[in-house]
This record gives C-alpha cells, structure tokens and sequence, in this order.
C-alpha cells in the first residue's frame, strides 16, 4: 500500500516538474523559441488586459522586434523582484519590462541598445502645494516606489524621506489615495497612466516638476547569450528603421 | 488543533503520544541535541559568513538589524493581541449564552476560512478605503485577528480538557463560576494550553513575513530590498533564512522553558 502511494507520488511529481525541465532544455538548443519575462503590473509599458492578455508598449515593441529577427516568443508574467534571479537561474530568455540600462546591472546581465527613454517622476496629491521635487519634501515624508527600482533607489539616496517600497506600482497609488504616503516616484509613462488617465485617480493625483533622471530602457538577456542578444539588436535596429516604435508611442504612450 | 491539545497524564498510557510529549519535555535529551545542533550551526553559520566571506555577507548583515527589530515589534504585539482575542473567544466558543457562543464560533469559522495573506490584503487596502489604519497597525491587527481564532481553538480545547468534576467540585465549594474558571479551571487548563501556544508563537513569528507585502520594513522586506539592489539573491536569503532559523529557535527554547517551568510547579 506504501509502496504503492510513494509510485503514485513520484509520478505525480515527475508530471508537475518534467514539462518545464523539458521545455527549458529545448528552449536552451533553439533560441528561436523563447520565453521574455515581464512584470506586468507597470500600465502602460506591460500589464494585463481584462481578457488576462499582458498587453503594453514593451509587448507590442518585443513583438515587432521578434517577427524582425524570426523569434516566437512566449511571455511570462514575473514579480519584479526577483526577475533578475530567474534570468540568471535560466527560468527565461530574455526580460523586457522597462528596464533601465544601468551600468550596476550590467554586471550580471547584458542590455540590448536602448529602445526607448524614460525618467523618474514625482506624483503627489492633488491638493498639496508647494512640492515640485523630492527635495521640497518635510524631514521624514513617506514617499513611495516599487520595491527595487530606479525610482526607489532614487528615493533612498535622499536620507531626509522614508523610502516605502511596495511590490507594485499600483499599491503604492492606492496608499497615496487613502494617505497613507506623501508622494510616489514612478517612471513617466507609468505616471502619466495612473495620475492623469485613471478615472478613480485623475480627481486625486498631479504630477509635479520635471523627470529628474534620464534613462534608456533595454531588452535584458542572460549573461554571455551574444547568440540571443545579436537577434534581438538586429531585430531592435529594424524596428526604429521602419519607425515601427513610433507608432507604438503614440498608440500606447499619448 | 484537537489531537495535539490532550491531558499529559492521559498521554502518558498512550506510548505513541507520551513519546511526541517527551520530546517537547526535559528528560528527553534528544530535542535539547536536535535545538542545539540547529542553533549552533546557524549561529556558527552567521558569523563564518559575516567573518570569512566579508562582501558581501557583511554588507548584508549590517542591513538587516532594523528589520529584525520590526519583525520582533510585530510579532510580539501581535502575540499579545492575539492571547487576548484568543482567551476570550476561548471562553466565548464554551459558553452557555447562545448568542455569545455563535458570534465567536461564526469569528473562528471565518476567520480560519481565510489565507492571512488575503486578510492582510483586506485590512491594509479592501479597508484602507474607509478607515486609514496605518501599515504597522493593520499588520499587527490582521495578525492578531488570525492568530486570535486558531488561539481560541486552543483555550477552548485545553479548558474543556481540565475533567468536569473541577468546575462541580469548585461551584459545590460556593465559587462563581468566573472565580472557578479563574482560580480553578484556567491554571490547570494552562498545562495543557501552553505546548501548542508555543508553536502558534513560532508560526505567528514567520508568518510576520507576510507583512512585508504592506511594505512593512521586516526581515523579509529588507532582504528584498538589499538583493533587489545588488542582485545578491543567493548571499541575501541565505542570510535572512539564517536569521529567521536563530530567532525561531530562540523562541522555541523560550516557550519550552516555560513549559518546564510550569511542569516543576506541578
């Protein structure tokens, strides 16, 4: 009876685990099946539609670049933290979610040539005056990012605020909209979606000053991938030619 | 709950049991061995790393100590609470008054029917909608809410445990029966109470790592953060794991030196 239980169990765990095991191999050999790895909780670059899509710029821009350079990609839903780990662990092929090239993340991972510029700017509640940048804040304001971005090391490196850094963009909103914060630090895109589209939001937030970093997003893949990181580049370059990415723009980002 | 809450003398006929009770009592040397190796090893583990292999377990190390602290805050105000909201209910769910009786059994049905996760979730945002409680107040309440039902659980299982004949004996000697549950009941219902009050101490300190989710600064949070950063995933969680193991350990001893302590008062 136990030894039949144990056979039943085993098999069960062979059937869970040797579909991705197999499937990784596979993807290892033919790079030109591959999977990308996205956290889609960042509107408008990559999120998740009402019919459970990931939808965004980057999908739409990754798309292109794969019919370009002969890629079927296949896209998996990834938090942020931690996305890094499973590129290195090999769980994917390649990340595209807005990631900024930084030379700090250069080390562990390769970068595609930039495919877009971003910056990091400051949302604050409607109603409060006199705060256009990080700086004008009191000794000890909360301020609010997504746990591991630019954005949030941006908010670290001034000692005077509280860094709250929250597993995705949206819960920092929300905290802001009970007041629980005192502002959020976002990438541009993302703050133009949530403070000026959202009906639940535009009453209650503003942008205030100006982008006060400058950043260029790129297509990360594992270290040492050249094979994969050639493709994407050649696909990348093809795409700008054909002013592709600007019509991406203004159908995702105006 | 039920089967681990059982009367130790009662146990102790039943050899399967009595052999799961001795290992939590201090005659049985293997436990103490088992703590020790564990405890030692993870501190002898914490200090090569942070000694040996300086960069980046030293950077790390010096990271985490505020996180530990808010783990701590957390998990012992919520303990607190949780004692609280556990005894009562306790009391409540034996109750004669039916509606007294229903209101905490329908608290403990629900309550248990619900992932703490999504109950943190709740608290935090769902409510945050109506009421503003901050982060570390909502992580202590959801935590003490949770914890308080499975507590309650408990003080019910180990009052009833203490034989009816007590409450009789204590009610024909002209106690109330509030000072029979005081001074009757309750101190012979601890003995059998506090073994699985302990564990529920150790469960409620890891799960405190679910809090990190309300972007409360714990262990787990500021782990996150440092390996987010420097992409160390490895070095990092390695290190909070660590940390994790030495302050539930230390936890476990402590709950078990309370047990001996009440078993000598015998």
């Amino acid at each position: 009876m136990k030894i039949r239980f144990l056979s039943v169990l085993i098999a069960l765990l062979c059937v869970l685990i040797l579909p991705d095991t197999k499937f990784r191999s596979y993807a290892a050999e033919k790079p030109i099946r591959i999977t990308v790895a996205t956290d889609a909780t960042w509107p408008p670059m990559e999120m998740i539609d009402e019919n459970k899509n990931i939808v965004g710029f980057d999908i739409d821009f990754m798309n292109a670049v794969a019919s370009e350079a002969g890629l079927e990609v296949k896209y998996k839903n990834t938090a942020w933290d931690g996305i890094f780990a499973g590129i290195a662990a090999g769980k994917y092929d390649a990340i595209v979610s807005s990631v900024t090239i930084l030379e700090e993340r250069k080390e562990t991972m390769d970068f595609s040539i930039p495919y877009i510029s971003a910056g990091q700017i400051l949302v604050v509640p409607k109603h409060v005056q006199g705060i256009e940048a990080l700086t004008d804040f009191a000794d000890g304001a909360k301020v609010g990012a997504q746990i591991g971005t630019i954005s949030a090391f941006e908010i670290k490196k001034m000692e005077i605020l509280e860094l709250k850094a929250y597993d995705d963009i949206g819960l920092a909103f929300e905290d802001m909209a009970v007041g629980r914060i005192d502002g959020v630090v976002c990438d541009t895109a993302v703050a133009s979606n949530f403070a000026l589209k959202r009906e639940e939001y535009k009453e209650k937030f503003k942008i205030v000053g100006k982008p006060f970093t400058e950043e260029h997003y790129g297509i990360v893949v594992r270290k040492g991938n050249t094979r994969l990181l050639n493709l994407i580049n050649n696909g990348i370059r093809a795409v700008q030619e054909k002013g592709i990415d600007k019509e991406l723009e203004e159908k995702w980002l105006k | 709950m039920a089967q681990i809450i059982r009367d130790p003398q009662k146990n102790f006929h039943n050899p399967d049991i009595a052999g799961v009770r001795a290992a939590s009592g201090k005659k049985d040397s293997r436990r103490v061995t088992a703590w020790g190796i564990a405890f030692t090893g993870a501190v002898a583990a914490v200090a090569y790393l942070v000694i040996f292999k300086r960069d980046p377990y030293l950077a790390i190390f010096k990271f985490l100590p505020d996180g530990i602290a808010v783990t701590f805050q957390v998990t012992v105000s919520a303990v607190l609470l949780a004692l609280i909201i556990g005894l009562c209910t306790g009391l409540a769910r034996i109750s004669e008054n039916k509606i007294i009786h229903l209101t905490a059994s329908v608290y403990v049905e629900v309550i248990r029917g619900i992932p703490l996760l999504v109950q943190l979730f709740y608290i935090y945002f769902a409510l945050g909608r109506i009421i503003n409680i901050p982060a570390m107040a909502s992580a202590v309440i959801a935590m003490a809410i949770c914890y308080g039902a499975y507590m309650g659980e408990i003080f019910r299982a180990g009052i009833q445990a203490v034989p009816k004949g007590q409450m009789e004996a204590a009610r024909s000697l002209g106690m109330t029966s509030v000072q029979a549950m005081r001074h009757v009941i309750l101190p012979q219902a601890v003995k059998t109470i506090l073994p699985p009050l302990g564990n529920e101490f150790v469960a409620l300190l890891k799960d405190s790592s679910l809090v990190s989710i309300l972007a409360v600064s714990d262990l787990l949070r500021r782990g996150r953060e440092f390996a987010a950063e420097s992409f160390t995933y490895f070095e990092t969680y390695t290190m909070v794991a660590l940390l994790y193991l030495i302050i539930t350990l230390l936890f476990s001893r402590l709950t078990g030196i309370m047990e001996e302590r009440i078993n000598a008062g015998k």
